[in-house]
């Protein structure tokens, strides 16, 4: 593999990562006030309808990307109200979320397959993008890539950094504490849901929008569930969620690369890649840090005052 | 009296029974394995089945996203005991199924696309496709640059192989020099792999993308980095208005009305058919504005060949990837052979895996 | 304003009616979503319930399609109740198919008695296995069961894929395996189309009830519940269920695999794959986890799988309506489960 194949293929991993970014972010933005959503799959397909239905119709990339964040948050309510409200298991209404959300989507979506709408072009950056080597990778993209460059440092100021950021994360480690200090921990885990299901729709948008500007059944292909285990091998922070990030969209765009420079192993084996490669990094990232760095009230319900 | 109402009635009654029994319509079936929204495979079934559908006497009805397998055995006996008359199944994993049903239902006529089991009341069909994609082959390889083809493929099946081949044949008889890469993406239908699929191919120099997929994603690549492509099924242009040269397209139409025309009239029999550019079940999409009327020229006339019987485009001496030749010069490939192709002419660079 | 309150454990048919009104109302949901396409939900409804238990053949078709549902769910169920999530059914279906293939492709000329239960004891040992490992990695390394067996149903399927495409691929050059023998082939019960793992079907799901009931395992498993640490405390060896669970579900998964490929296709190919997996998850959570209900569970969602395709033959609805319609079930019953554990009352004023 010489320089001229690896840059395409650091740029291309880019902008597959992006979708994932953008949704692993909202994932851990769930599950840092100690919801866990495994829904994420049917929240991007629903966002990623969203926009492409809002782009056909008002021609705004824009507006369309806005009305995927929103349509996510709006999905992702349900499972606020069946595990904040309802008690409800959260695995399984992430489950159910999932089933609901693609369905949902592949169904009112049906007349739409074959369509195009208006999205969002490669937009390289004057100056920057004739950088040799970091040029075409970072600063040749679309504008939403552009944007995804300033989500994980805004996230880490946001969790680290701020008092509404700290409130949220006690309700994922110490929800009995947190309440007992003050803290309304249901309504953090609230904003957790939804605006994590605000960044899914995110993701979602982006697949219609800027990375192809169609739409078919389950465009998503299980991205989300990706974005699931990325947060467990970003061990929850967002700079290294965003690295996972790229590197599975790297090894999304490797598969198909290989291909093209001619390589004789079977197109299947080389599918397998990203889902072999999700299992080893969390056998790996589990094996060495024996201290779980996962919010400690994670997926356990805030259970009623008595 | 009597006897004349009774002789009048005798008359008139077989009359009216033949009239009734012509104004019972044809129920006919369509199965398709995919959306029909799609601009691709199923889509283009679909487009023919609302033109049989305006023909007297028929009335028709589908289902469409029906998984191959022991669901697709269901929906074609559940149509059967809705006495459709008629039912045509549009991929080749409905095969085992239908074969099943038509062994249940003698009464009923089953036609199954792409594939080669046959009974007293099923037959097969499919289309020679790969005489446009030898045209668009053709095209692509005149308008070439750096002679590298890329083409975006779904599966590993003799149908896309023989397409590939049948492409790179058409791209070498213009550019003897020309190489088609192929990537498999194991989707019938994902734009975003398949636009993946197609930017790696650029990647590695292709300049010409071309597809063997239902969804315009390697367009959309290719329109992206300003080289050109070909599209597949349907005529793709509106989605990569500045790449798209021309599309080897289906138009099951014609064959469509024929055998409806055979099942009303009892004259079907069963068969393999498989009709080509001369039938007018397959053909090649308009040309883009970008296409130059020399290239224009050598293609239409190529394709008037095919049509008069005169090319058959595997004809010998070809030889596949590791050289060997497959198919003796002077001889054209049987129909048997081409079905069951599995192996990629000189020229291609991948695998058949 | 209301308090909410903890019941006292509630008896079994509250659970039950509120599965049911909740899965009517989601029900009821979906069908007015119908309304979007143009179709009236009273339509919908006929078409639904006709289609599903309208006459033999379709009662036939249910019973076809909650086989293999229903060994599934019950290897889902075994293994919630101990709050380890298997989502691998899917996987660890193929693979059972997988396992089964093997031996029909390799044993052809043996006698079918020998021969089909050599090719079950293949399916339950590789779907076993595609359930050990994610519960090995968990017990281990702490690996996400959840991620490491969804990871897994995405291997096997492209497992089953490279098999298909490379060494088992049939002569005539499509992806799949070449037809098995006459004897590989899991009949049909008498002139009816539904296959003897219907009998399989019966009689594992008494065995595993009769385990849950009445054995050392199944005492054990009801003792630990939903609460690890108090398990641990109280002597019982978590641990060594956990694995046992996993690897059950595996292998029934498998089983159900093996089915699929013996009875329905008489040979493997990628088309094998329904999403059974998935709903069986849907199925084990309606009949809250408990063997004796899964029966009633799965023949209901394949009811529903069933009506749903006549929905699309007759009046022309997408597909992905029986995913909204699981879904939805889905989300209903957990919210109505709320009901079971609490109450509302009238909030006293101090």
């Amino acid at each position: 593999m010489n320089i001229d194949l690896l840059v395409p293929l650091f740029a291309a991993a880019v902008v597959s990562g992006t979708p994932l970014l953008y949704a692993t972010l909202g994932e851990l933005c769930t599950e840092k006030t100690g919801v866990l959503n495994l829904g994420v799959e049917g929240v991007m397909l629903v966002g990623c309808l969203a926009a492409f239905v809002t782009a056909r119709l008002t021609g705004s990339p824009w507006l369309a990307f806005a009305a995927a964040g929103l349509a996510g948050g709006l999905f992702a309510s349900l499972h606020g109200v069946v595990c904040l409200l309802f008690q409800g298991n959260q695995v399984v209404s992430g489950l159910a979320l999932t089933l609901l959300g693609t369905g949902l989507a592949n169904y009112l979506g049906t007349g739409l397959v074959g369509q195009a709408a208006p999205g969002f072009a490669p937009l390289p950056i004057p100056g920057l993008a004739g950088i040799p080597v970091l040029g075409p990778i970072l600063f040749a993209h679309d504008p939403l890539v552009y944007l995804s460059y300033l989500l994980p440092p805004l996230f880490w100021l946001f969790f680290t950094k701020t008092r509404p950021g700290l409130h949220l994360r006690a309700a994922g480690e110490f929800p009995g504490a947190a309440t007992a200090a003050g803290l309304n921990a249901v309504a953090c885990r609230w904003v957790g849901v939804v605006a994590g299901g605000f960044f899914m729709g995110l993701g979602g948008a982006y697949l219609s929008l800027a990375y192809t500007h169609l739409w078919t059944n389950n465009l998503t292909a299980g991205r989300g569930w990706i974005a699931v285990a990325l947060v467990i091998f970003a061990f929850w922070r967002p700079g290294r969620a965003a690295f996972g990030a790229y590197l599975f969209g790297g090894i999304m765009a490797l598969q198909l690369r290989l291909q093209a420079a001619g390589t004789t192993l079977p197109s299947s084996l080389l599918l397998m890649l990203p889902y072999v490669l999700t299992v080893a990094v969390l056998v790996f990232s589990a094996g060495r840090r024996r201290t779980a760095p996962a919010p400690a009230a994670l997926g356990v319900n805030i259970e009623p005052p008595a | 009296m009597r006897i004349i109402v009774l002789c009048i009635m005798l008359l008139v009654a077989p009359t009216a029974c033949l009239s009734l029994a012509a104004e019972r319509e044809l129920k006919v079936g369509f199965i398709y394995v995919s959306p029909v929204g799609d601009a691709g495979w199923s889509h283009a079934h679909e487009q023919a089945r609302q033109a049989i559908e305006a023909l007297d006497g028929v009335s028709t009805s589908y289902v469409e996203a029906v998984a191959e397998g022991p669901d697709s055995e269901r929906v074609i006996q559940t149509m059967a005991r809705k006495r459709f008359d008629l039912i045509f199944a549009t991929s080749f994993g409905y095969m085992d199924s239908m074969l099943k049903v038509a062994r249940q239902f003698p009464n009923t006529v089953f036609m199954h696309c792409s594939g080669f089991k046959t009974a007293a009341n099923m037959g097969n069909y499919f289309g020679r496709i790969y005489q446009p994609r030898y045209l668009s082959g053709m095209v692509a390889g005149a308008m070439s640059k750096t002679g590298v083809l890329g083409y975006v493929a779904a599966f590993p099946i003799p149908e896309v192989i023989r397409g590939i081949n049948a492409f790179t044949l058409g791209a070498r008889s213009v550019n003897p020099q020309a190489t088609v890469r192929v990537v498999w993406t194991k989707t019938w239908y994902d734009p975003a792999k398949e636009k993946e699929a197609a930017k790696s191919l650029l990647d590695v120099g292709a300049d010409v993308i071309a597809q063997h997929q239902d969804s315009p994603g390697p367009q959309e690549a290719a329109q992206e980095r300003g080289v050109y492509s070909i599209g597949y099924n349907t005529d793709m242009s509106r989605f990569a208005p500045k790449a798209h040269l021309t599309a080897p397209v289906w138009n099951w139409t014609p064959y469509y009305r024929q055998v409806v025309e055979q099942v009303q009239k009892g004259t079907w029999k069963p068969s393999s058919d498989w009709p080509g550019l001369a039938e007018g079940v397959v053909d090649l999409a308009p040309f883009g504005p970008m296409v130059p009327p020399a290239v224009r020229e050598r293609v239409q006339a190529k394709r008037a060949e095919i049509v008069a019987g005169r090319e058959r485009i595997f004809t010998g001496p070809i030889a596949d990837q590791a050289g060997t030749v497959r198919i003796p010069a002077g001889a054209v490939a049987a129909d048997q052979e081409l079905l069951g192709m599995n192996w990629f002419v000189q020229g291609v660079v991948g695998t058949t895996e | 304003m209301l308090r909410v309150v903890r019941r006292p454990a509630s008896p079994g048919w509250r659970g039950a009616l509120v599965v049911s009104g909740s899965a009517l109302l989601a029900l009821a949901g979906s069908l007015l979503l119908l309304g979007v396409q143009g179709v009236s939900p009273l339509a919908g409804l006929k078409v639904l319930v006709l289609g599903a238990f309208g006459s033999a053949w379709a009662i036939e078709d249910c019973l076809l399609k909650a086989i293999p549902l229903f060994l599934c769910s019950l290897g889902v169920a075994v293994a919630f109740r101990l709050q380890i999530w298997n989502i691998g059914a899917e996987g660890q279906f193929a693979l059972g198919a997988i396992g089964a293939t093997w031996v029909a492709l390799s044993l052809p000329g043996l006698p079918k008695v020998v021969l089909l239960p050599l090719m079950i004891t293949a399916a339950c040992l590789a779907g076993g296995l595609w359930g050990l490992i994610p519960a090995i990695l968990r017990q281990r390394l702490g690996a996400s069961e959840i991620i490491v067996t969804l990871m897994g149903n995405y291997i096997a399927i492209l497992l089953l894929e490279f098999l298909v495409y490379g060494v088992w691929k049939d002569p005539s050059g499509f992806p799949m395996t070449p037809a098995f023998a006459d004897a590989a082939l899991l009949g049909t019960i008498g002139s009816t189309s539904v296959n003897w793992g219907l009998v399989h079907c019966l009689v594992l799901g008494a065995a595993v009830w009769v385990l849950f009931r009445f054995s050392r395992f199944g005492y054990e498993l009801r003792a630990c519940g939903d609460n690890v640490r108090a398990a641990r405390y109280a002597g019982l060896p978590y641990d060594r269920l956990a694995l046992l669970v996993m690897v059950l579900g595996g292998a029934l998964a498998g089983w159900a695999g093996c089915i699929e490929a013996s009875a329905s296709l008489g040979r493997l190919q990628p088309s094998i794959m329904a999403g059974y997996g998935y709903t069986a998850i849907v199925v084990a959570w309606l009949a809250r986890l408990s063997p004796l209900y899964i029966g009633l569970s799965a023949f209901l969602l394949a009811a529903l799988r069933v009506g749903v395709e006549h929905l699309q033959l007759d009046l022309q609805v997408p597909a992905a309506f029986g995913s909204i319609i699981e879904g939805l079930i889905l989300l209903t019953v957990l919210a109505g489960s709320f009901f079971l554990t609490y109450r509302l009352v009238p909030a006293r004023r101090p």
